[in-house]
């Protein structure tokens, strides 16, 4: 029996999915006319040209479909059509409408649609640009296309589902007995809300530049690709220097991007957590930049071509690798970035093999044809030293990935092997080496001359950036108390990459060119000492030493991170009176308000004081989720987040007051009661009335209170319970103390007996409000964003200025 | 060709170098039995949290102090004693996966990974699939 639905807005998805359909079939046929036109190309004959146009046309009607397909799910969830699983899953009524943006890549099929845009976009850029290149260039991004496309097809294929599709609607995807009646949107009022930890600005931002930096990794693949199936080996260089440039520049801001948007928002403490998802944005940088020097070298020099085509072409496989590893849930447990598993890895594997099949085969095929320079490096030239350079980048992309893949080692041959318990410290010890040896490379690879140059004056050239900077690494390291020699190393190592860049910046001011190339050296160098300063001297200053007088209670306490603040109650942290000054709530989040008061040791007195607002939301399905908040000074920043607060739903419904106990007084002598805090005193009846209860005792038989003085520390009150007799029936009012937190009411007057019976019940004492916390003090931190900032400006300037360079020489 | 072969062997010789080195730092999945063989090692042991047990989290006296009962895969149970804040929703834990080694007797855990059930069921008793995704 069919059902029809009530309230379901099935056409933007229809539409949605058709064109999904759409530009998948368009992009197989793209990708078929490309290539077919390639060949005729190659060949020579006429034909190409028409096999072309007809390339370029489904590739158009791709770039609409794709865009179409944004539209229709932005339509969606803006207008929170919940019947979608898409909408649903991703997004709620609450949430603000610039996060909707962000509900796109919280899904796989968003984030894989938002790489197929890029990917668009490129090959609408590269039709235009590629000129003789066009064809097997865009045959290559056509086949990327249909790979990604197919991601989010949904479509059954011989009882394999090919890809997800986000068009789903809610009753397809989940088996609930509700989705039988006619009305059941009736009843799913709101979506399951958007993850708290997207529902930053920065996640608005970072996916869009980091997928744009993967997608653009494509591009030096297919040209290379091209390069080979044409067997052409000239004149490639113009169009996969500057490309390359373009996407270390993308993905480094990407990257940086998420490095700021993890420590602005995330509560582990820093930018950086060697986690497998930032590994797997990192590796294909690391190739694209050691390929980007064996390019500079080969283009100078003619050698080391190959392992140009390696690097370069690695990079885009390594993307693909690291979407794998990420993507099919093979991760598991190591790491918290991963996305589960949609059923979606044979694909993915799938495509990894194609793409590596067609890049191993054209490079088997074309090995030997691939022009080399007989000549050798001498040990001394630039070009040596560069190769070495990307030599050892290669080692450090060897290790991160080798580490990262452990879960695969284990699927693979069937071991137990498990992350280093420290991962951080394992990468950080292994990538330290590496680190010292660049920075010492890119000073003195760039004072050494290409094809020869004497060790004398290399010297001579960096002989005061040598000295210069060992005294500052001296010093720093003294000061600083580094502990262990490879820090001083690194920071040695560091400051000559800075200083001797700083010193070819002025000896060629002159020449624009290498105003880009040393940027770029200078900001890797400013990061690494902000890296190396900031979480060397990283501090977690949050530990309660209060009551502790030896040494061994100390280093016991160093491991203690979290520290308790009661609500008003001070605790000293490294020179600041840190107070939890009370919470505020702006749905869904909860500010803690926590208060830094610097003290000046000598007078004792506060020099300056900040608040700090941490904030967390009590997600009922991921728990507490914390925000940090960060005072950013110029040397150092102080960064604060919650890690637990008190239930506060607990303390609400705690009773409010106590069992009740009851007591007899004479009603004419004077007595006292004796309360956990309070001394009660019975002063007797008195026919004066409290004034709010005196229009209520007109007509009565009887109107009495009872006097009963409420002694405190801070001062006495008498509260009045009152006794009425009205029409023969009693009448008891209660008299409330809020401060004291007593409550007393007469349960009844003995006139014969002269006794009168009190109960009185106490309050629940409140339970304390409180916050437990981690502060941690990252010097210098700004050196890291400085240092980022002027590589990705410095890779911009060399963008620009390569592509400048190529068509001055066409000029010529 | 003849540097270069030097530099292909160069490189596989640091490769090599590389996965031994890394291998000697990894640590393994592996049982309280093996832990409490090898006190100095760390290692990862994957568990169920045992509801019966106390759980023992008093912040106002140590904020840093959480402990409570494990049982490993082979069944063997263990007091894991965590230095930092109970993890929220942990009584809800699927699966509990611990790093740390064993010292006197009980685990001293430094992380605490654990695995939820997506348990976000609300009024009409919709269960949906298992998040898709946590970024």
């Amino acid at each position: 029996m069919d059902l029809t639905f009530i309230g379901e807005h099935l056409l933007p998805g229809q539409i949605g999915h058709a064109l999904i359909i759409l530009s998948f079939i368009a992009s197989i046929l793209a990708f078929i006319s490309f290539t077919k036109s390639s060949f005729l190309e190659k060949k020579g004959l006429i034909e190409s040209d028409s096999w072309k146009k007809l390339g370029r046309i489904s590739f158009y009607t791709h770039i609409v479909a794709v865009f179409g397909i944004g539209i229709s799910l932005f339509y969606i969830i803006y207008n929170q059509y919940f019947e979608y699983h898409y909408a649903w899953q991703h997004s709620s009524k609450i949430l603000p409408t610039h996060y909707i943006i962000s509900c796109f890549w919280e899904g796989q099929e968003g984030s894989f649609w938002l790489w197929t845009v890029w990917h668009a976009v490129l090959g609408f850029v590269l039709i235009r640009t590629a000129k003789t290149w066009e064809s097997p260039v865009l045959s290559i991004v056509s086949l990327a296309q249909v790979a990604l496309s197919s991601m989010i097809l949904g479509v059954y294929f011989f009882g394999y589902k090919l890809g997800s599709n986000p068009f789903m609607l809610l009753r397809e995807v989940m088996q609930a007995p509700i989705f039988s009646r006619p009305n059941y949107l009736e009843f799913i009022t709101d979506g399951n809300g958007l993850n708290p930890l997207l529902q930053n600005p920065w996640m608005v931002i970072h996916p869009p530049v980091l997928f744009l930096g993967f997608a653009s990794t494509l591009i030096p693949f297919a040209f290379l690709c091209a390069v080979l199936f044409k067997q052409e080996y000239k004149s490639w260089m113009e169009k996969v220097l500057p490309w390359t440039l373009f996407s270390l520049m993308i993905l480094g801001l990407g990257v940086m991007m998420g490095g700021a948007w993890a420590y602005e928002s995330l509560s582990f403490g820093g930018y950086w957590a060697w986690d497998p998802v930032e590994n797997a944005s990192l590796v294909p940088w690391l190739l694209l930049l050691g390929g980007l020097h064996t390019l500079l070298v080969y283009k100078k020099t003619g050698q080391s071509s190959k392992s140009t085509f390696l690097m370069l072409m690695s990079g885009f496989i390594l993307v693909l690798y690291a979407t794998f590893l990420t993507r099919s849930g093979i991760l598991g447990d190591s790491s918290v970035h991963a996305f589960t598993d949609l059923g979606m890895s044979g694909q993915l594997l799938v495509y990894l093999f194609i793409f590596v099949a067609i890049a191993g085969w054209l490079l088997y095929s074309r090995w030997d044809e691939i022009p080399m320079s007989k000549s050798e490096a001498h040990l001394t030239s630039r070009e040596f030293w560069m190769f070495f350079g990307a030599l050892v980048l290669l080692i450090s992309c060897f290790h991160i990935t080798f580490v990262t893949s452990i879960p695969v080692w284990n699927k693979l041959f069937g071991t137990k092997l498990a992350p280093p318990a420290d991962a951080e410290a394992h990468y950080n010890r292994f990538q330290l080496p590496i680190a010292v040896l660049i920075l010492l490379l890119t000073g003195f690879a760039q004072i050494a001359k290409f094809k020869l140059s004497a060790f004398k004056d290399v010297f001579v050239k960096s002989r005061i950036a040598l000295i210069l900077s060992l005294t500052f690494a001296l010093i720093i390291g003294y000061y600083n108390e580094f502990q262990n020699w490879q820090y001083s190393l690194l920071l040695f190592s560091a400051f000559f990459g800075l200083i001797i860049n700083a010193q070819i910046l002025q000896e060629r001011s002159k020449k624009l060119p290498s105003l880009g190339s040393t940027l770029s050296h200078i900001g890797f160098a400013i990061m690494l000492v902000g890296i190396l300063i900031s979480s060397v001297q990283k501090e977690v200053i949050s530990i309660n030493r209060t009551g502790l007088a030896h040494d061994e209670a100390f280093k016991e306490k160093d491991n203690e991170e979290n520290v308790l603040l009661w609500k008003n109650e001070p605790i000293e942290m490294k020179g600041f009176r840190v107070t939890f000054l009370g919470d505020s709530a702006v749905e869904p989040n909860i500010f803690y308000k926590v208060q830094y008061e610097k003290i000046n040791p000598d007078t004792k007195k506060v020099d300056y004081s900040f608040v700090l607002t941490p904030n967390a939301q009590l997600n009922p399905k991921m728990g507490l989720i914390a925000n940090p908040d960060t005072k950013h000074f110029l040397q150092y920043d102080l960064f604060t987040h919650v890690t637990k607060v008190p239930d506060k739903k607990a303390i609400s419904e705690a009773p409010e007051w106590r069992d009740a106990q009851e007591a007899q007084f004479d009603l004419t002598k004077p007595d006292t009661v004796m309360l956990s805090e309070i001394l009660l005193i019975n002063e007797g009846v008195t026919r004066d009335l409290p004034a709010d209860l005196q229009s209520k005792t007109t007509g009565s038989q009887l109107a009495v209170a009872l006097s009963m003085r409420v002694k405190r520390l801070i001062g006495d009150t008498i509260l009045k319970p009152v006794y009425v007799i009205k029409d023969n029936t009693v009448f008891t009012y209660d008299a409330i103390d809020n401060d004291a937190g007593l409550r007393i009411w007469i349960n009844k007057i003995d006139p014969k007996t002269g006794k009168v019976s009190v109960s009185i019940a106490e309050r629940t004492p409140k339970p304390r409000d409180y916050i437990i916390m981690k502060a941690i003090r990252f010097p210098y931190i700004n050196l890291v964003w400085l240092g980022m900032i002027t590589m990705v400006i410095g890779l911009g300037l060399a963008m620009i200025y390569r592509k400048k360079e190529f068509k001055r020489l066409q000029h010529d | 060709m003849k540097r270069t072969h030097l530099v292909l062997i160069i490189l596989i010789a640091t490769a090599i170098g590389v996965i031994i080195a890394t291998l000697g730092d990894a640590s393994s999945y592996e049982t309280f039995q093996i832990a409490s063989d090898n006190p100095k090692k760390e290692f990862h042991v994957v568990g169920k949290l045992v509801q019966k047990e106390q759980m023992e989290y008093n912040p106002e006296v140590d904020a840093n102090k959480f402990s409570f009962f494990m049982q490993d895969n082979n069944g063997k149970t263990s007091k894991v004693i965590y230095k930092g804040t109970k993890p929220d929703h942990f009584e809800h834990s699927e699966q509990v996966v611990i790093i740390g080694k064993m010292k006197d007797e009980s685990f001293h855990a430094s992380k605490i990974l654990t695995k939820c059930p997506s348990k976000y069921v609300d009024k009409e008793g919709i269960n949906p699939v298992k998040d898709s995704t946590k970024y």
